[in-house]
């Protein structure tokens, strides 16, 4: 009897360990519901659509969630895939060079972000407020390049979003990739473990003669990176640069990465919880798809899943303070926690 | 057991500190040897906390030297000296494991790949050497308080292994929990580590310590051997100064009662009962971290709780701080800068703020701030506050000054009974007695004052009455007749375990 609970325990705490799990199991239900509800949810073909739409989320999301780990928060990524996108069309349309074109906006990109970094950590401004202004910078770059006009590539150059290796799509590939190098950074790397440190207490992780500064210009930087790839990907999908391009991805991936389980307050995480999070989001836009719904409800469906994330988010914030309370209470033997026991066992 | 032939780790010469023309260490002098434990004793203020942060290198002393093995440092590094500190407040990371906290500083392995079994390894020594049985593996969050303070202390001892000072390490434990760290001190003394040890509890302070240091006002007041001293002996050295001025002329307490509470309880305190009758002043006494805060700012609804509340008779019921403040009730709170003042506006706009309608007369209604130059002026008349001007940012002015116009802004409501949390925290001698001539003011005219206050010559000096209070519990009460600040100390310093 005693084994038995204690082996509960044990699978409790190593299920409580996989902050994705939620996720999965959401994905599990949604797809359960969509396949009772439309036959043609459950063609191979349908899945494998809904997987390489989720790569460009979900390759923004892996370098996000390090910003996010860091207890910082990066919104100017929608535009960094625009500037990205932008630049490799004129890139590749000015000189033909499909490498020159991708290393030029890979590195635009990168450099965005570690702008990023560097204005939230050396001028100690507030994440959201930075990168709501480097959005708007990024954003007017972008479109002062195109004038707004839609240019063509040539499909040449759509590799990286329309082929396939071995029949499997090379951005799925791209994601899968991405995914590993992300997981291995966050768990097996020192830059990993220190971002999770300076997202639990800066102080502290300065105290401990930790890097800060260029753990937090790091997490940006690779969000900066993944952002721009993805924007290579999306604009060899689309064979085109369109000005609406990226918008609001920002907020699809913070609520991927927050939805697989990552803390918005900084701290613990999960790279592949991110990932994930990004799937069931796009599971959602082709569930509503197949069902038929209007394409405008979409933005406000993401945004009720959005709000949902963040309040699940708060909750568990909430119940460790909780605890936390509750463990003082008992030390000093309060009265209120006889009565929560009382009713506990009424 | 310390080993007297040895030569001391740590020397303090003449060590003194001082903030602007406050100095806060005055002239302290010890030696500290390997494999001895120094309690380090003092009341809240004493300097204890600015002495551990010279000795960590936080701060430079403002004269005096520090000697380590014989040798003056210009700056002390902790690491490079052997010397390693467990803050009251935990560094720990809760999202990584134990492993990862205690290795955190020299991660074994490469920077692109981390030897996470070598850094299991290096932990799980460091633990069984502490003689803890905690997986490195495991998630810091997961651990409780004592648990985690044992991973700091592993992580401290990783560096560091000569001196270790530990700032108030029990205060969050369980008894067994406080136990097994003893026993770790022990057997780390045995080691020939020396321990500093900052305590209020002087239990612990009793049990463990082999010499004593007590500091007050800064001062060195007391040095030598735990075994030769008395624990009454060791109190009257905290306390110190003589108590005589109960002079003051607080009147007498009416017999109709202003306030009752029974059976409060929170997480932070319990089984709270007591009355406070008009003109009578009630101190709430105990150390940092008691709950006084916490009682004050339940009976006032700011914070949820749980027990009966009666204002004037009158059941309050839920405790609401809307209907608490309706019932002519006043709270300063502790922290003026945080919860007291509005930093970016006038002083006018300060002391109208609580009861605005009652500074200004209005033709048109809703507008027009008629008046308000008048009264405002008059508050500061009252209580004596220097300004250079009425639209003066309250951020210019001094502690002293800000807390008065807080105190000004909520007499001018006329209140019954005013509750006064840490009122002369922070500020100048002058304006302290100004703040005490108006507290006893306030009891000649009948209104009923609550006075919590870590500060026990203020409580002695103006109380009627003194309720002393200990990790939640009120654990003494005391009529103005029978005050002994000796007792009240010791009651307020026992550690929860003791009984």
């Amino acid at each position: 009897m005693k084994n038995k609970e204690v082996s509960m325990d044990r699978i409790k705490e190593y299920l409580s360990s996989k902050l994705w799990l939620s996720v999965v199991i959401a994905i599990i239900v949604l797809c359960v519901v969509f396949s009772i509800l439309s036959p043609a949810f459950l063609q191979w073909s349908n899945f494998q659509a809904v997987l390489v739409q989720s790569s460009i989320t979900g390759i923004m999301a892996v370098g996000l969630c390090f910003v996010i780990m860091t207890g910082g928060i990066d919104i100017s990524i929608g535009a960094i895939l625009l500037l990205s996108a932008t630049v490799f069309a004129y890139t590749v349309n000015g000189t033909e060079s499909f490498m020159l074109a991708f290393l030029a906006s890979l590195s635009t990109a990168t450099l965005a972000g570690v702008l990023n970094g560097v204005l939230v950590y050396y001028f100690k401004m507030a994440p959201m407020i930075t990168t709501l202004a480097t959005y708007n910078i990024y954003n007017g770059i972008a479109l002062h390049i195109s004038k707004t006009e839609n240019v063509p590539i040539d499909r040449g150059y759509t590799f990286l979003g329309n082929g396939r290796i071995a029949n499997i799509p090379v951005p799925l590939m791209i994601l899968l990739a991405i995914t590993l190098i992300g997981a291995y950074l966050l768990s097996h790397t020192r830059f990993g473990t220190f971002v999770r440190a300076v997202g639990d207490s800066q102080v502290s992780a300065t105290e401990s003669n930790l890097p800060t500064r260029r753990t937090i210009v790091s997490a940006y930087t690779l969000a900066g990176f993944t952002a721009g790839l993805a924007g290579v990907l999306l604009i060899s999908r689309t064979a085109g640069l369109q000005n609406s391009l990226g918008v609001g991805t920002e907020f699809t991936c913070i609520a991927a990465v927050v939805l697989g389980g990552t803390a918005l307050s900084g701290g613990s995480g999960s790279v592949v919880g991110s990932v994930f999070g990004a799937v069931f989001l796009i599971l959602i836009d082709n569930g509503l798809n197949l069902l038929q719904a209007s394409p405008f409800i979409y933005d406000a469906v993401r945004g009720i899943v959005l709000l949902a994330a963040v309040s699940v988010d708060r909750m568990s914030t909430a119940r460790q303070a909780k605890t936390l309370l509750e463990q003082k209470a008992l030390r000093i033997g309060s009265s209120i926690i006889k009565q929560v026991k009382k009713t506990a066992q009424a | 057991m310390s080993k007297q032939g040895d030569s001391p780790i740590l020397s303090l010469r003449n060590l003194k500190k001082s903030f602007g023309p406050k100095t806060v260490v005055n002239d302290v002098s010890f030696d500290v040897y390997p494999g001895e434990i120094i309690t380090l004793v003092g009341e809240n203020g004493a300097g204890k906390s600015t002495l551990k942060n010279m000795l960590c290198g936080l701060l430079e002393p403002t004269a005096g030297e520090i000697l380590i093995d014989g040798t003056v440092q210009k700056t002390i590094i902790p690491m490079e000296h052997g010397i390693s500190a467990v803050h009251q407040e935990l560094s720990l990371f809760p999202s990584l494991s134990v492993a990862a906290n205690i290795c955190i500083s020299s991660l074994p392995g490469s920077k692109a790949k981390v030897d996470w079994k070598k850094a299991e390894q290096i932990a799980g020594e460091q633990l069984d050497f502490l003689g803890m049985d905690i997986d490195p593996k495991a998630k810091v969050a997961s651990l409780g308080t004592g648990k985690q303070q044992i991973v700091e202390i592993a992580k401290a001892l990783l560096h560091s292994d000569r001196l270790l000072i530990l700032d108030e390490p029990t205060t969050s434990l369980t008894s067994p929990e406080r136990e097994k760290l003893f026993t770790i001190m022990d057997m780390l003394r045995e080691k020939g580590v020396a321990i500093i040890f900052i305590s209020h509890f002087m239990d612990e302070v009793m049990r463990m310590g082999d010499k004593y240091i007590v500091l007050r006002d800064g001062f060195q007041v007391g040095t030598g051997a735990i075994k030769d001293i008395e624990r009454l002996a060791l109190e009257e050295l905290m306390v110190g100064r003589s108590i005589g001025e109960m002079d003051k002329d607080i009147g007498t307490p009416r017999k109709e009662e202003a306030m009752r509470v029974e059976n409060l309880a929170s997480y932070d305190f319990t089984d709270i009962s007591f009355s406070v009758k008009k003109g009578e002043i009630l101190g709430l006494s105990g150390l940092i971290g008691a709950g006084r805060t916490e009682v004050v700012e339940a009976i006032t609804g700011l914070r949820a709780s749980e027990g009966t509340l009666f204002i004037d008779g009158k059941e309050i019921n839920p405790i609401s701080t809307k209907d608490v403040f309706n019932s002519k009730v006043a709270f300063v709170t502790e922290d003026r800068k945080v919860s007291g003042i509005f930093p970016n506006r006038s002083v006018r706009e300060n002391i109208s703020a609580a009861d605005i309608k009652r500074f200004i007369e209005r033709k048109i209604k809703g507008l027009g701030f008629r008046k308000e130059d008048d009264k405002t002026g008059d508050v500061v008349d009252e209580m004596n506050i220097s300004i250079p001007h009425l639209e003066s940012k309250i951020t210019n002015l001094s502690g002293g000054n800000q807390q008065k116009v807080i105190i000004g802004r909520w007499l001018s409501t006329l209140p019954e009974i005013v509750i006064l949390d840490e009122p002369t925290k922070g500020v100048d001698i002058g304006a302290k007695s100004d703040i005490h001539d108006a507290v006893a003011a306030l009891a000649r005219q009948g209104v009923a004052v609550i006075l919590a206050s870590s500060d026990l010559p203020e409580l002695l000096h103006l109380s009627h009455r003194i309720l002393v209070m200990r990790t939640g519990h009120v654990v003494g009460e005391f009529e103005r007749k029978d005050f002994d600040s000796v007792k009240m100390i010791s009651l307020a310093a026992s550690s929860a375990h003791e009984e």
